[in-house]
Formats: structure tokens, C-alpha cells, sequence
């Protein structure tokens, strides 16, 4: 991984560190906004714009009247002081909270840099953060997801990212992969008479690669299902009230809704979110035999989208008929069984593990949504938080798992061709890979030479 | 005060030195090759063997433009054999032990004959220069030799200092001394230097040895030249192999504190690849035994060459060493082993045509370059002579790129990249390794060589037809359709052993894995009028094929890519992956397109690749 041990980088990028200001919050009006200001003049910044705080000692909140460059009072806000290298960039740094208001954020920064701040380019924190080794570039991206992220799953994985595990995983990869192609190398770069790579060897760290890429694509899986919302199919019979509750649960009229069995035909999705856990709900044609071409074919789509969901929601009517069965649900999905129109006929709320809803008068919703988080939550915490969260991780993983699966090691200078472009597909993420280094892995494994 | 002119002054006569006074010389150039003993010319100073891994793959691409010494190791060899035979063709590496007296002799004498070269004895003692400009040399005595380019190829002499044991006296090999004044020079220049080691084994009396016990190691049993100027070459002579029995780890861990390595006396970096028995014992120390090879160094020499016991440790320990070996016994010493410590110029202070930035019309090659292996200075040595003739007639320098050649990744790596040791060549500094087998050496470069005028245009001319003809019998191989039928299968059934159920191309047959090729393409009519060895290749390059097509697309994207602009809002350190080495020198060169940056030192390939597709993903500053 590129992580730069001192300012060092920073100063050959920038041309001598110089201290920069910016909004740390989103622009617009909103309750609160932070600035920040980092770099070596902070002290002398924060002297000339709120000369009470004490930049001396950090972490400690406090009120101070920030001042405008003539010397006008602007706001009272709550300043921290955090000097470095114990900061997020890891140069002495000031938070400044105040009220959000747009021109208030405007004239403090204007006060920033009056006094001797720069405006900071976008993305200009993060990038002193990563040249003083504070962030690795994973963990940057991170940071970039943290930002952007609007429901607190996201913001969970986002942080546990940061924590570096991500990296960690991907560093793991690498050096899987640098350790088979530099076993693959020693055997090629040296005559059969000077290293000999014990049986089994090239196998078991080929194994090793292929585990370990097959573990983190698994979780770049879910990790989009979080990122796009775990996705949830209503699925039952005609005229069970599916539409009712999709509209139910997305607390609008999305759906058609009609007494007559077959009105809704496709599939029809929304965005929820419940307690801060983010979910696409699909509703979907009732399945039933005959119909015509289209409604047959809604029915096919019903059954697509529940194979492939990851909840799917049974909905089986209180007032269902004798001899009627509840439909089929696909395998490796979690299913939730809901028997509707409860209001219909009185009884146990919780019979044998199907839970009664009525959308008319409101009964079980609230359960319903409590179990639904619930299930939702379970899917994603079954993750461990490892999380590959960009899409272009996957992709990449995804390269490096085809290269390895052609790999045909009785052929040691193609296998190791296939390493190599493994290597590449991840190299982004890993941090590239050159021959000195895998020289350097087969110096140490094996007893080389004359 | 005598003078002499000439347009390049080469100094130094080893294998750099000299591949580059005959490159300039046969270009056009009158040159001057310094050296300090006439005897000296092209010695072998280590190891009796041309060739090997990647070494090979050098020698290969070096005869292909004309160089000498797969000429000169075909008539000085004695046993011939190609490595990694049992791996595909892109990665085996011939090799020549050779008589390391008749090499000497054979270069000395083609020095003193090749038209263009004059060939001096003497020691250089500093450097001509005017305002910043390099004019000539002036020679111990006071001769001044007088040329507007000058090339180096000083190798361990600069600084040389030689170790057995405790005993350490100033020395470029052994019983030669080192070169003082133009250290000095090099330095005064600006120049930056750091020191290597590395070390050579024992030489042994042959008839005090007990070989009779020993296991034989032979030639190829058709032993195939480096050169195209060579029709056949013969193996006059066997290796023996012999191992080291468990107690040497014993006598040389008692006596670690008397060696000059671990005792702290060597500062110099020596080479991982070729460690020492110290060094070897020391850092594996579970292994119980380490293999020794004995190599003559000539056919009618007495000397054997020790192969896996280099040692510096001092002459009493390596006696006790040597003589716990099975079959070594009665060793009787012709010379001790040693270890050589000596200043290297550091890498990046050369450009591609290596030549010093600094001082114009200097250029570099070999040893003194940081290399190890006199492969590796024979490659730098032509590339020099070549550029150092471009350099004064005003042309484009000849640069070989890491998808061409081997060359071109020694070229990259040796003036671009760090190297914390000697460096040598392995094939698995080549990213495309499969595109660059000695077999296509002549295909890729023997047109170049033609175009510099090294190589004769008859010779040329018979390879075009090699190539004419392989290519012909690949397209028959392709395209003759074989439909099943009795007569088919038969055929089939019999030539490769499988069953032809479908309609297929021969192509195909040979390309399946449960089919020996080889063997088929050597029994095939459809090759008829093409050689054993030709048939070897077309088959080898068709079993590559999925492989070759994928390098082949990977270098027509890198030479579209060449023309990439980079955008001047790129912000190299945001960029992912890039090592913080090439973001820095991105960041200070700032180079305007990606040919620019895969210019500068220390651009890798895989940073190319990566910066291309940053900035093909639209990616400005974030």
C-alpha cells in the first residue's frame, strides 16, 4: 500500500506545505457546519481569527467569538484544537462548528484566509492525510464513501473500512499472490538443478490465492447489496393484498390497487428506508395459473425477482379458501410469512411462525417492519463488515479470479503469466507489484546459487 | 607528451568495452580501446560459463545485432546446454562453458585486427573536459587521447578492493590493481557512487581432485550455437557434481568472526543470486548440504572452476572447507577464493542512451553501471558503442523498449530503478516474457542490426527466408483442414497419438495438451523443407498462442497509449496504486504525455498501465 511516512511527499507535491480552510460539511443551508484548517500556520491562523483558543492544548472543545478581518465579531462557535501529528491529516489542525447558514460559513472562511489560509482544492484533507501516512488509499476511498453515504449501515462500513480492514484484506491478496508467482519465478528463473519447489507448494498457495479473492469478491457481493439497498420481493397468490402493503410500506400510493385478482402486471420497486437500514421492495404479480400472455408473464418476472432477492416477503390470506395452497418460495432466500387481511377473520397473531397483518386497520405493521429490519440487518451483519464497497473492487477481484482459475501450474511460464495479470487487475487497489519484489520473495523462500 | 584522436575512446577491454569499440568501429567510428594489459582482454574472471537464464536470452538478442560474444562463446565453448528444457521454449536459456584462454585470446585478436580499432595499453588517470564537456582521456605518463565521446567500461576496477579472510589489499581481480585516479574524476564530475561486492569460488589443481567418484554432467547431445555466423559447435568436455557434507556448516560457523562479510569489513552490497557458502550456510541453515558443480575452465586448463562455494573466508578455513567435499580430499589450491568490493555509479544519472546527464558525450557501460554478469556489460557495452556513433553523428538514440527486448528491460531497469544489488537479468524482470524468447531473437532485432550495418546483409537475408518459410508452414498448420475419416484418424491415431473426432487444423491437434508437439511437428510432411529446429519454434509460438495475441494487443495499446495526453490538473499522489516513487517524479517532471512519463526513471509498466487508465477513466485532480 502507498503510504507516505512524512510531510515529506507532501512538501515535493505541494511545493512547501502551506495551511488551507474548507467547509468540512456538505454545502447548503443545515443546522450546523464545520470548518476545518490545516497546516503548519494553524496557530498563527487561529491567533489572528479566534485568539481565545488555546492551540497549545488540543482536544479540549470551547466557545470563542470568531473575528473578520477587520476585527468585527462574525459568531460565537465551538472551536477544537488538534495538534499534530495526533489529527486527521495529522498537521496541527482546528474544527470550527457554527450555524449553517451559507454567508456566515462564507465570511468565516473569507476570515481563514484573510488571515493567512488558503482555500483547500477538493479532496485536498484527505490527500495530506494519505502523504503523511494517516490514511492509506483504501481507506481514503473510504472516507469518499463516509461522505457520500446517506443511512447508518453505510456509514458503519464505511467507518470499519477506515479502520483499515479493507486494506488488510486486499494486502493479504497481494502478498497470496506475489508469494505464488515468486515460487512460480524461482522455478523458471532458475536451472532445475539450483531450486527445487516442493510438491504441493505451488498448489497449496494457489489454493490460498483463489480462497482468499473468493472470500472478499463474496462480500463485494453484498457489499453492493448494501450500497443499492438488500432487495425485498412481495410474492403471493392473486388478491392477497401485496400492493396494499407495498403501498403500505412505502407510505404512498405507488401501486394500483383493485378488488379484481391480476391488476398488477410487472413488477414494481421502491426505495425504502426503515431505521436507517435501506431496502428495495419489489411488488409483483399475484401467481396463479391461466391469465393472459402478459399476466403470464408478470408471473414469470414475480418468480425471477424472488429467486434472486434476498427477503422475500409470503403473503398468504386470512380468508383464503380450502384446499388453496400458499405458493412455492425459492431456496437461500429468508422468507417472511405474513397472513393478510387479518382483519378478516379474528386469531393468534403469531400462528405457527406466520405473522397477521391487516393494512386495514393496522394490525402487525409495526411488527412486520420491526422483523423486516430485522432480517434486513442479519443479511448484512452475517458480513463481518469487511466489505468491499466499490463496485470496481469487484470488477477487479472478479479479473483476478478468472486469471487464476486458468491457471495451469504444470505449465509454470503461462501460469505465472496468469499471476501477473491477477496482479495487475488488483494492482490498483494493492499498490503495484514489480519483479524486484517478487525477486525478493524468492531470495528469501529458496537457497539460490553458485 | 604524445597524443592521439579518434572519434570514441573506449576504456576498458572487457566485455563491455569491447562489444562497444568493435560496435562503433564496424559503424564507422575510429576508435581507441584503453586497456591496462593486453593479456587482459575479455578475461573471464569468474565463472567459465556463457549464458544461462535470461543471460542467454542477452546473448541471443545481442548476436542478432551483430555483437560478438555468442560468436566468440561458440568457438571458445566446450560444452553446451540449453536450461529449463524442460519448461517452454520462452524461457530457456542456452549456455556455453567455455575455455576462458581461447576466448581471451580470440577477442584480443579480433581487437587488434578489427579495421577502426586501436587498441592501447595504459591506465586512464582523468578525464578531458571542457566547459562541461568531455573531449578525451589522458593516460597515466601523460598521453592524451583526444575524442568527442568517451565510454567507460572500467568494471570492478574503480575503487577495487579485494578480500580473503583478513587479508584485504586494493586490487580489480585478482593479482590485477585497481583503478585510483578516475574514481576521483567521477566523483569531481558530480557523479554519485556506492559500493558493490561480489565474490568468486576457489579455482582447484584438476589432478589432485578424485573426479573418477563423482556424477558426470554432459552437454546437450546436439549441442546448438549462440551465433548466427556459427554453423556447429561440438561438447569437448563433462562438469562434475559433488554436494557439501553437513559438517562444513560446523567449520564455517566457528569461523564466521574471520570473515571479512560477517566480520563487518565488506560495505558493499553483493548480489542474493550468488550468495557465498558463508552466506548460504547462514540463511539456511536447516539445509544440511549445498550443491558444488566443478567446472573445467578450458579444455586442456588444469584449473577447475568450484561452482556454489564462493567464499571469502581466509585461506586456512577454505582448505578445511574444500577438502570435507566428497571427492575433494586432496585439493591442491591454484587460487583462493575472494571477495571484491567496488564503486558503482548510482543508477538515474544515466539516460537510456547512457550517456551521464551531466557531462555530454560520457557514457557508461557494464560492471561500472551496477551490473554483474558478463552478459549483462557485453549487452550495455554494444548499446553504448551504437549510441556514443548516434550521439555524434546527431541520430536518434537506439533504445530498445522493455516489449522488444531483453535489452530494453536491462536498458529500463539499469538507468531508471534502485537496485540494492549487483544487478543480473532473470526472465522474470520481462513483462512480456513469452513475446521475448531466444527463438524469436532474430525475428524481433536482426533488422536493426542490419540498419546499424552490424550485421551483413547476406546473413540477413538467409534468416528472412527462416522466418519466410516458418510463417508459411504456421499458415498450412492453420488452415489445411483434416476431415475425419479412416485414412485421417489413422494418421492422426499414429503422428499424435489422440483421435480426431471433429474436423480440426493441425494447428489445433498440436495445440492440445495431451499431444507431445514436438515430437508430431518432427514427423509432419506438411513441414517439409523446414529444420528440425525451425519446426521446433513454429510449434513452440503456436502452443503460446492464446498468450502471444494477449502481449501482442497488450503492446499495440501501449504504443497507442504513448500519445495519451496527461491532463495538467493530475494529481499523481491521488492516484491509486502508484508507488509514491513514480508519483513524486510524475509530480516533478510533469510530463505531457504518456511517452514522456514511460521516459522518465523509474516508470514502471504496471504505473503506465495505471495511470493510463486514470486518466482514461476521466480522472482530473479526484
Amino acid at each position: 500500500m502507498a503510504t507516505a511516512s512524512s510531510s515529506g511527499l507532501s512538501s515535493v507535491l505541494h511545493g512547501g506545505v502551506d495551511t488551507i480552510v474548507a467547509r468540512a460539511t456538505p454545502a447548503g443551508r443545515g443546522a450546523l457546519a464545520v470548518i476545518r484548517v490545516s497546516g503548519p500556520e494553524t496557530a498563527a491562523v487561529a491567533q489572528r481569527v479566534c485568539p481565545e483558543v488555546d492551540t497549545g492544548s488540543g482536544w479540549r472543545a470551547g466557545l470563542a467569538t470568531l473575528r473578520g478581518a477587520s476585527g468585527e465579531t462574525l459568531e460565537t462557535a465551538v472551536v477544537v484544537a488538534f495538534p499534530g501529528p495526533r489529527s486527521y491529516t495529522g498537521e496541527d489542525m482546528l474544527e470550527v462548528t457554527l450555524h449553517g447558514s451559507p454567508y456566515l460559513v462564507e465570511a468565516v472562511i473569507d476570515a481563514f484566509v484573510a488571515a493567512g489560509a488558503r482555500r483547500a482544492g477538493p479532496g485536498e484533507f484527505t490527500r495530506r492525510a494519505v502523504a503523511n501516512g494517516k490514511l492509506d488509499l483504501v481507506q481514503a476511498e473510504a472516507v469518499q464513501d463516509l461522505i457520500r453515504a446517506d443511512v447508518a449501515w453505510q456509514v458503519r462500513l464505511a467507518r470499519e473500512q477506515l479502520a483499515g480492514t479493507l486494506s488488510r484484506r486486499f494486502a493479504e491478496v497481494r502478498s497470496a499472490l506475489v508469494c505464488l508467482l515468486a515460487s512460480l519465478e524461482a522455478s523458471l528463473d532458475f536451472a532445475e538443478r539450483d531450486v527445487v519447489v516442493e510438491p504441493g507448494v505451488l498448489e497449496r498457495q494457489h489454493d490460498r490465492c483463489r480462497g482468499l479473492v473468493e472470500e472478499l469478491l463474496a462480500t463485494a457481493s453484498a457489499g453492493a447489496r448494501i450500497r443499492d439497498g438488500v432487495r425485498v420481493v412481495i410474492l403471493g397468490g392473486p388478491n392477497t393484498g401485496k400492493s396494499t402493503l407495498f403501498n403500505n410500506l412505502c407510505g404512498s400510493e405507488r401501486a394500483i390497487v383493485s378488488p379484481h385478482p391480476g391488476t398488477t402486471r410487472d413488477v414494481l420497486e421502491a426505495e425504502l428506508d426503515l431505521e436507517g437500514v435501506r431496502m428495495v421492495i419489489q411488488d409483483t404479480a399475484g401467481l396463479r395459473s391461466g391469465g393472459d400472455e402478459v399476466e403470464k408473464e408478470g408471473r414469470r418476472r414475480a418468480v425471477g425477482a424472488a429467486a434472486s432477492a434476498a427477503v422475500v416477503l409470503l403473503l398468504w390470506p386470512t380468508d383464503a379458501g380450502e384446499g388453496e395452497e400458499a405458493p412455492e418460495t425459492p431456496s437461500g432466500v429468508a422468507v417472511l410469512r405474513v397472513r393478510s387481511k387479518a382483519d378478516l377473520a379474528a386469531g393468534d397473531p403469531l400462528n405457527d411462525g406466520w405473522l397477521a397483518v391487516s393494512c386495514y386497520t393496522g394490525e402487525g405493521l409495526e411488527a412486520l417492519r420491526e422483523r423486516l429490519v430485522r432480517l434486513v440487518a442479519g443479511e448484512i451483519a452475517d458480513l463481518g463488515g469487511e466489505v468491499a464497497i466499490a463496485e470496481r473492487h469487484r470488477r477487479a477481484l472478479e479479473q483476478a479470479m478468472t486469471e487464476l482459475e486458468a491457471c495451469d501450474l504444470s505449465r509454470p511460464e503461462l501460469a505465472a503469466e496468469g499471476v501477473r495479470w491477477a496482479l495487475r487487475a488488483v494492482q490498483e487497489m494493492t499498490g503495484e507489484v514489480d519483479s524486484d519484489e517478487v525477486l525478493d520473495g524468492v531470495f528469501s523462500a529458496f537457497c539460490i546459487g553458485k | 607528451m604524445g597524443e592521439l584522436k579518434a572519434d570514441v575512446v573506449v576504456v576498458g577491454a572487457g566485455h563491455a568495452g569491447c562489444e562497444a569499440a568493435a560496435a562503433a568501429a564496424r559503424m564507422g567510428s575510429a576508435v581507441v580501446l584503453v586497456t591496462l594489459h593486453r593479456e587482459t582482454v575479455a578475461q573471464m574472471p569468474c565463472n567459465p560459463a556463457m549464458g544461462g537464464i535470461g543471460k542467454g536470452h542477452l546473448i541471443a538478442e545481442l548476436d542478432a545485432l551483430g555483437g560478438l560474444q555468442g560468436w566468440a562463446a561458440d568457438r571458445a565453448g566446450i560444452q553446451f546446454k540449453i536450461l529449463n528444457r524442460s519448461r517452454g521454449p520462452a524461457v530457456w536459456g542456452p549456455r556455453a562453458q567455455c575455455d576462458k584462454e581461447i576466448y581471451g585470446r580470440l577477442m584480443l585478436r579480433l581487437m587488434e585486427g578489427l579495421p577502426g580499432v586501436t587498441l592501447v595499453e595504459g591506465e586512464v588517470e582523468g578525464l578531458l573536459l571542457e566547459d562541461g564537456c568531455i573531449y578525451g582521456v589522458r593516460l597515466e605518463g601523460g598521453v592524451r587521447i583526444e575524442a568527442p565521446a568517451v565510454i567507460l567500461t572500467t568494471g570492478t576496477f574503480l575503487g577495487g578492493l579485494l578480500h580473503t579472510g583478513e587479508d584485504r589489499r586494493p586490487g580489480g581481480r585478482f593479482g590485477e590493481r585497481p583503478s585510483t585516479g578516475l574514481g576521483g574524476e567521477l566523483t569531481r564530475l558530480g557523479l554519485e557512487l556506492r559500493r558493490f561486492k561480489t565474490g568468486t569460488p576457489p579455482r582447484l589443481a584438476k589432478a589432485s581432485l578424485d573426479l573418477e567418484r563423482l556424477d558426470v554432467q554432459k552437454g546437450d547431445p546436439e549441442p546448438r550455437p549462440f551465433s548466427w555466423r556459427t554453423r556447429a559447435v561440438r561438447n569437448r568436455c563433462v562438469c562434475w557434481v559433488t554436494r557439501t557434507p553437513p559438517e562444513v556448516r560446523a567449520i564455517i560457523r566457528e569461523n564466521l568472526h574471520r570473515s571479512p562479510l560477517f566480520a563487518g569489513a565488506i560495505d558493499g552490497v553483493g548480489p542474493r543470486y550468488c550468495p557465498s557458502i558463508e552466506d548460504k550456510v547462514v540463511r539456511f541453515p536447516h539445509h544440511e548440504s549445498h550443491t558444488i558443480f566443478l567446472e573445467p575452465e578450458g579444455v586442456n586448463s588444469g584449473s577447475i572452476y568450484v561452482n556454489g562455494l564462493s567464499t571469502s573466508l581466509p585461506q586456512d578455513v577454505q582448505e578445511r572447507v574444500v577438502r570435507t567435499v566428497p571427492g575433494l580430499e586432496g585439493a591442491a589450491f591454484l587460487r583462493y577464493g575472494y571477495a571484491v568490493e567496488y564503486d558503482v555509479v548510482a543508477p538515474r544519472q544515466v539516460t537510456r542512451r547512457l550517456e551521464c546527464r551531466e557531462v555530454p558525450g560520457l557514457y557508461l557501460a557494464g560492471q561500472l553501471l551496477g551490473t554483474s554478469g558478463y552478459e549483462e556489460a557485453a549487452a550495455l557495452g554494444l548499446l553504448a558503442g551504437i549510441n556514443a556513433v548516434h550521439g555524434l553523428r546527431g541520430e536518434e538514440p537506439f533504445v530498445p523498449g522493455r516489449e522488444d527486448a531483453y535489452l530494453g528491460v536491462l536498458v529500463d531497469d539499469v538507468c531508471g530503478r534502485e537496485h540494492r544489488e549487483p544487478y543480473r537479468m532473470f526472465t522474470s524482470r520481462a513483462e512480456h516474457r513469452l513475446l521475448l524468447g531466444v527463438d524469436s531473437a532474430r525475428e524481433r532485432l536482426m533488422a536493426e542490426g542490419r540498419r546499424l550495418s552490424l550485421v551483413p546483409e547476406r546473413a540477413f537475408h538467409v534468416e528472412q527466408e527462416r522466418w519466410r518459410k516458418r510463417r508459411l508452414a504456421r499458415t498450412v498448420l492453420e488452415e489445411a483442414r483434416i476431415n475425419p475419416n479412416a485414412a485421417t484418424r489413422e494418421r492422426v491415431r499414429r503422428v499424435a497419438g489422440v483421435e480426431l473426432s471433429s474436423p480440426s487444423s493441425w494447428a489445433q491437434v498440436l495445440r492440445r495438451h495431451d499431444v507431445d508437439a514436438e515430437n508430431v511437428a518432427a514427423a509432419l510432411s506438411e513441414l517439409e523443407g523446414l529444420t528440425a529446429e525451425d519446426r521446433r519454434i513454429v510449434v513452440g509460438m503456436l502452443r503460446y498462442d492464446g498468450y502471444l495475441a494477449r502481449h501482442e494487443h497488450e503492446r499495440e495499446r501501449l504504443r497507442r497509449m504513448r500519445h495519451i495526453p496527461i491532463p495538467a490538473d493530475l494529481d499523481p499522489a491521488s492516484i491509486p496504486g502508484l508507488s509514491r516513487e513514480v508519483a513524486e517524479a510524475l509530480e516533478v517532471e510533469q510530463p505531457q504525455t504518456i511517452a514522456d512519463a514511460e521516459r522518465l526513471p523509474g516508470i514502471t509498466p504496471a504505473a503506465l498501465a495505471i495511470l493510463t487508465g486514470r486518466i482514461a477513466r476521466g480522472g482530473g485532480g479526484e
